[in-house]
């Protein structure tokens, strides 16, 4: 891996540790750019906890190393608590089953 | 822009028991939403389910053939 790569994944790790909730999407939470970006950000208002919206729309390197430490090829990520929880396909499932509230009051006690 | 047939056949090359059912969003047959029943789900995760729809369609979703894609991964057990 190269130096440059791993500055990448560096910052991506820090950024996953300093944002609770955080969302790797395209475009930002005031002008998101790609229907399921929006739908996740549409998702977690619902809770009232805070969020982040990392826009890497046009950062190549960033969603490549992304793809990679996930095993996961489409944006939006969702990341929870430092946790990987893929996109709204997931956490849709896991809401039906009644599991992102407990999980969310969970993350953030622990804050 | 891809064929529901050929969409299946590259679910189906990962998980020969699937059985797809494909929904065109737009319209414009590159913005999916699919639902797979597959046995081979069995004891994965969602995560991992997913993943390995998305490995299966890995070549239509790089060469943009497909946009985006909707998924729902079930057991036959969980369609009961």
């Amino acid at each position: 891996m190269s130096a440059s790569n791993q500055t990448i994944e560096g910052n991506i790790k820090k950024e996953i540790q300093e944002n609770t909730i955080l969302i790797y999407g395209k475009g930002t939470k005031e002008a998101p750019r790609c229907g399921f970006t929006l739908e996740t950000i549409q998702f977690f208002e619902k809770y009232g906890y805070p969020y982040q919206v990392i826009d890497v729309l046009n950062d190549m390197p960033k969603r490549e190393t992304l793809s990679k430490m996930t095993n996961w090829p489409t944006l939006p990520k969702v990341f929870i608590g430092g946790e990987f929880y893929g996109d709204t396909d997931i956490l849709d499932e896991m809401e039906k089953k009644g599991e992102v509230k407990p999980l969310l009051d969970r993350v953030f006690q622990k804050k | 822009m891809i064929t529901q047939d050929a969409l299946i056949n590259y679910v189906r090359t990962a998980l020969p028991d699937a059985v797809v059912s494909v929904t065109d969003r737009t319209g414009t047959m590159d913005h999916f939403s699919i639902r797979v029943v597959s046995d081979g789900f069995k004891g994965k995760g969602l995560l991992d389910r997913h993943r390995l729809i998305y490995q299966a369609l890995n070549e239509p979703m790089k060469d943009g053939r497909i946009h985006a894609v909707e998924i729902k991964a079930l057991t036959q057990d969980e369609t009961k």
